[in-house]
């Protein structure tokens, strides 16, 4: 099931949560459990076997870690996270990569072997990075093993996060899995933050993401240099637009069913640097890669040239983590060498020039980057890179122009809404009312200002729902991941 | 503030789960008219269908389907998307003048389907004794290029029509590109809120007809042209259901023939050309001949002693009335929906003459016209 759809807002997330509110707070574990596994099974029937099995599997390991560690055996604890880190490889592996192996397997063998095409179950990237970081964790002694497994498979299975992130680590959830209280503020708010999700991919990734889908599929004769950067910028948009709000989707949900989930987007398209960027985008898996890869091989505390090979392993995994084809490698390794020449010399040169500069430097690097993104065959991406430096291609064309005139609105409401701008409006306008009516605001501020971010959502809400029922174009963009 | 919470949480899932409710328990919709076609309906449930995904997607597309008030929702979704300055909505451009035009493409013209079309149409003509004559309407995106939004891509009707002259013999083409460009009023050649042409439209083509034809041709005022209907939203507003969409009016000719003529729709016998109940449901345009049939055989009550067959789509509709008082009989066969060897009815007729009228867009992607050469 996805978030956005007439199923899922209509039916599912009232059923499930008017239920979850009202049932004991010692029920609401399992019922949490039972709705992620309908929600799952809605769009994974089969492959749901999947994830139960590595859930349980996992959750064995994890007492097994445990237990050795509790009784001083520390090879056997040892042992019990390898077999365990290996299954989540594994699955992965070959649900994921299996074709792509074949595929590198096949260029370099005379004999041709036919490709499996088996279908990547939904979430599995996701699912799999949170129950690794759960074994490693307890074998680290960061936490307990979990003894129950309802709550266990609670953890794993849980549907706000569970398809499209973020990337939650035990630790983090640890003490929400138990006394995890539900509170009307909570509810309210995350529903807001829930409806403001919703509103970023229903209105602004959708209604982008068609662009990009009609200028990825522009005839040669409509392709210029102008079409390809509006391209470029509205699968920017897109993507981030989607994505930020499929974590906003969760976290808000999260939080109205009582949990605290890390944050996974802050303005990454403010950045003034690649460094920045990844600091602010995507910030669950980032870390996550840090915490279980990027240290573990050592780090920075090894010697430069170690630290070079570190990083190159780091991204190579990241680039592969988004999908299982080259474009996402060399997707990766673009943003490993950009993160080199930042460390290496161009941060300092950076600190000296005009901030707007450093915006523009940012911005188009990041841009570029989703190109590489985009483009799964090599042939689009060299023929749209061609089109981006205006290699054989007019600079305008009708088509462009067409696009462009028409999608403006859209495009400037976007690139004000993924910066800070429109947040620091609304407290100075806010401000400037406490500073002139001091009494009303004391009294009455925070009441104004929830009313006013309702008024906002409830808006948003039907203006999604209209888009969801009319059908406009509304792709799942995670199946890769 | 916990009140005010409270009632924010309370308000906000009335709004998901009420249509939720509603969607489970009112009973479901078989038939949009204000869209023009059937909605989905929730599946059965089936252990084979929800394994594959197939059960799940249904339910998905049933649900947007029969949505409470989704006339209303699809009407805010297309306000909405013209407030941010869109264009095109569904496939419809919102043109000049409270005016909607297909969206047509030159990615949605199949040149190689154009091409072949072509093909079995000059076939047939070669297997004929009478005269085989081709109108290919324009889309009114082609005639009204100048009501499009600026810069909207529309295919290039110039080199299809080239095509076309190189296929056919070129003294049966009857080409009305220039006669409808040079109408008064171009904006009055098709209808605004629907894709078909006008009466006016169709009476110019008409006069081309009988200049190539050498048919005797009358005015406009003695076909008595007289206004059937002031409420007609048309087949591109049902696809952009806007709000601030205006009707269209439909003329009809009032003519002896017109409604003494006696017409067989697929064996069905009725009396004149009209169909008044078309007039009280949304697609009006129906009122013509009562809508599209496999094949219509009309005794038109003329001593002319002329026989015609029209294959057509329904841009003959409008067309044919104008004909009545000229052929003594004449038979229209569109291929979509008549499924018997085309080739042998028009041979075993002994039409004196036969027309070949499609819209051009329609004619270059219709994959029925291969029932032409059997």
């Amino acid at each position: 099931m996805v978030f956005s759809s007439i199923i899922f807002l209509c039916i599912f997330m009232p059923i499930v949560f008017i239920t979850y509110f009202l049932c004991p707070a010692g029920l609401r574990n399992i019922l949490l459990l039972i709705a992620s596994l309908v929600f799952y099974a809605w769009g994974e029937p089969v492959y749901i076997l999947v994830m139960l099995f590595s859930t349980v599997f996992n959750y064995l390991s994890g007492r097994l870690i445990y237990m050795f560690k509790n009784k001083l055996m520390p090879r056997q604890a040892k042992i019990v996270l390898v077999i365990s880190v290996i299954e989540s490889i594994v699955v992965l592996f070959l649900f994921k990569y299996t074709d792509f192996f074949i595929q590198i397997v096949n260029t370099f063998s005379i004999k041709e072997i036919p490709l499996m095409e088996i279908a990547l179950p939904a979430g599995i990237s996701f699912y799999t990075f949170q129950i690794m970081s759960y074994t490693i964790d307890v074998y680290r002694g960061h936490v307990e093993a979990q003894k129950n497994i309802i709550d266990f498979a609670m953890y794993v299975c849980m549907f706000p996060q569970l398809i499209a992130g973020p990337v939650v680590r035990y630790g983090q959830v640890v003490y929400d899995i138990h006394g995890r209280k539900l509170e009307w503020q909570n509810i309210a708010l995350g529903f807001q933050r829930f409806v403001t999700g919703l509103g970023k991919k229903v209105i602004f990734a959708n209604l982008t993401g068609a662009l990009w889908e009609d200028v990825y599929n522009a005839s040669a004769a409509d392709t210029s240099v102008l079409l390809a950067w509006l391209g470029a910028v509205a699968y920017t948009f897109q993507i981030y637009f989607d994505f930020s709000g499929y974590s906003d989707m969760a976290i808000g949900m999260g939080q109205m069913l009582g949990f605290d989930f890390p944050e996974n987007f802050n303005y990454p398209y403010q950045s003034e640097s690649i460094t920045e960027f990844w600091r602010r985008w995507h910030i669950s898996l980032s870390t996550w890669f840090k915490e279980y890869v990027y240290i573990p091989l050592g780090g920075n505390r090894k010697g430069l040239p170690r630290q070079v090979v570190n990083l190159f392993i780091v991204w190579v995994l990241t680039g592969l983590w988004h999908g299982a084809a080259w474009n996402f490698v060399i997707w990766g390794i673009y943003f490993f060498v950009l993160l080199l020449i930042e460390k290496w010399f161009l941060l300092g040169i950076l600190q000296k020039v005009p901030k707007i500069i450093r915006h523009l430097y940012a911005l188009l690097f990041i841009v570029i980057g989703w190109v590489v993104f985009a483009c799964e065959d090599s042939g689009s991406l060299v023929s749209y890179f061609k089109a981006l430096a205006g290699a054989g291609v007019p600079l305008a064309s009708d088509f462009a122009v067409y696009k462009l005139y028409t999608h403006i609105i859209l495009l400037l409401i976007m690139a004000l809404a993924c910066t800070k701008l429109p947040k620091r409006f609304m407290f100075k306008i806010e401000a400037m009312y406490a500073a002139k009516h001091p009494a009303i605001d004391k009294f009455y501020g925070e009441k104004i200002h929830f009313w006013i971010i309702s008024a906002f959502t409830f808006i948003i809400l039907i203006l999604s729902i209209a888009l969801l029922v009319s059908g406009s174009y509304n792709p799942f963009l995670y199946f890769r991941f | 503030m916990n009140k005010s919470y409270k009632i924010y949480v309370i308000i906000m899932f009335m709004l998901l789960a009420v249509p939720g409710l509603l969607l489970l328990v009112l009973p479901e919709r078989e038939y949009s008219s204000n869209e023009n076609r059937y909605l989905d309906k929730m599946p059965k449930a089936d252990l084979q269908e929800i394994s594959t995904g197939g059960f799940q997607d249904k339910v998905t597309n049933a649900a947007s389907d029969q949505f409470i008030v989704r006339d209303f929702m699809m009407g805010l979704s297309t306000a909405f998307k013209k407030t941010l300055g869109f264009k095109d909505i569904g496939g419809v451009y919102i043109a000049k003048d409270s005016r909607y035009i297909s969206k047509i493409t030159s990615s949605d013209i199949v040149s190689d389907t154009f091409i072949q079309n072509l093909m079995y149409t000059s076939y047939f003509a070669e297997q004929q004794e009478a005269e085989v004559y081709t109108m290919l309407v324009p889309s009114s995106g082609t005639i009204l290029g100048d009501k499009l939004p600026a810069f909207a891509p529309f295919y290039n009707a110039g080199s299809m029509y080239n095509t076309v002259n190189t296929l056919l013999d070129t003294s049966k083409i009857i080409d009305i590109r220039e006669i409808l460009e040079q109408q008064e009023s171009a904006a009055d050649i098709y209808y605004k809120t629907d894709h078909h042409w006008t009466l006016q439209g169709a009476y110019a083509a008409y006069r081309e007809y009988c200049n190539t034809t050498g048919i005797q041709k009358h005015s406009y005022g003695s076909f008595n042209p007289e206004k059937v209907s002031g409420s007609f939203y048309g087949t591109l507003y049902s696809k952009v259901l806007d709000f601030m969409a205006k009707p269209d009016e439909i003329y009809a000719i009032r003519t002896e023939q017109a409604e003494s003529a006696v017409v067989t729709c697929d064996g069905e016998e009725k009396k004149g050309i009209y169909d008044k109940s078309a007039l009280s449901q949304k697609d009006k345009y129906a009122y013509f001949f009562g809508g599209n049939y496999g094949r219509m055989d009309i005794k038109t009550g003329s001593s002319t002693g002329l026989k015609l067959l029209v294959i057509k789509d329904s841009f003959a509709n409008s067309f044919v009335p104008f004909l009545l008082g000229d052929y003594s009989s004449i038979t229209m066969i569109d291929p979509r929906y008549y499924n018997k060897p085309v080739l042998k009815a028009a041979n075993q007729g002994k039409y004196d003459h036969i027309l070949i009228l499609y819209e051009t867009s329609n004619f270059a992607g219709d994959s029925n016209l291969y029932k032409l050469t059997k």
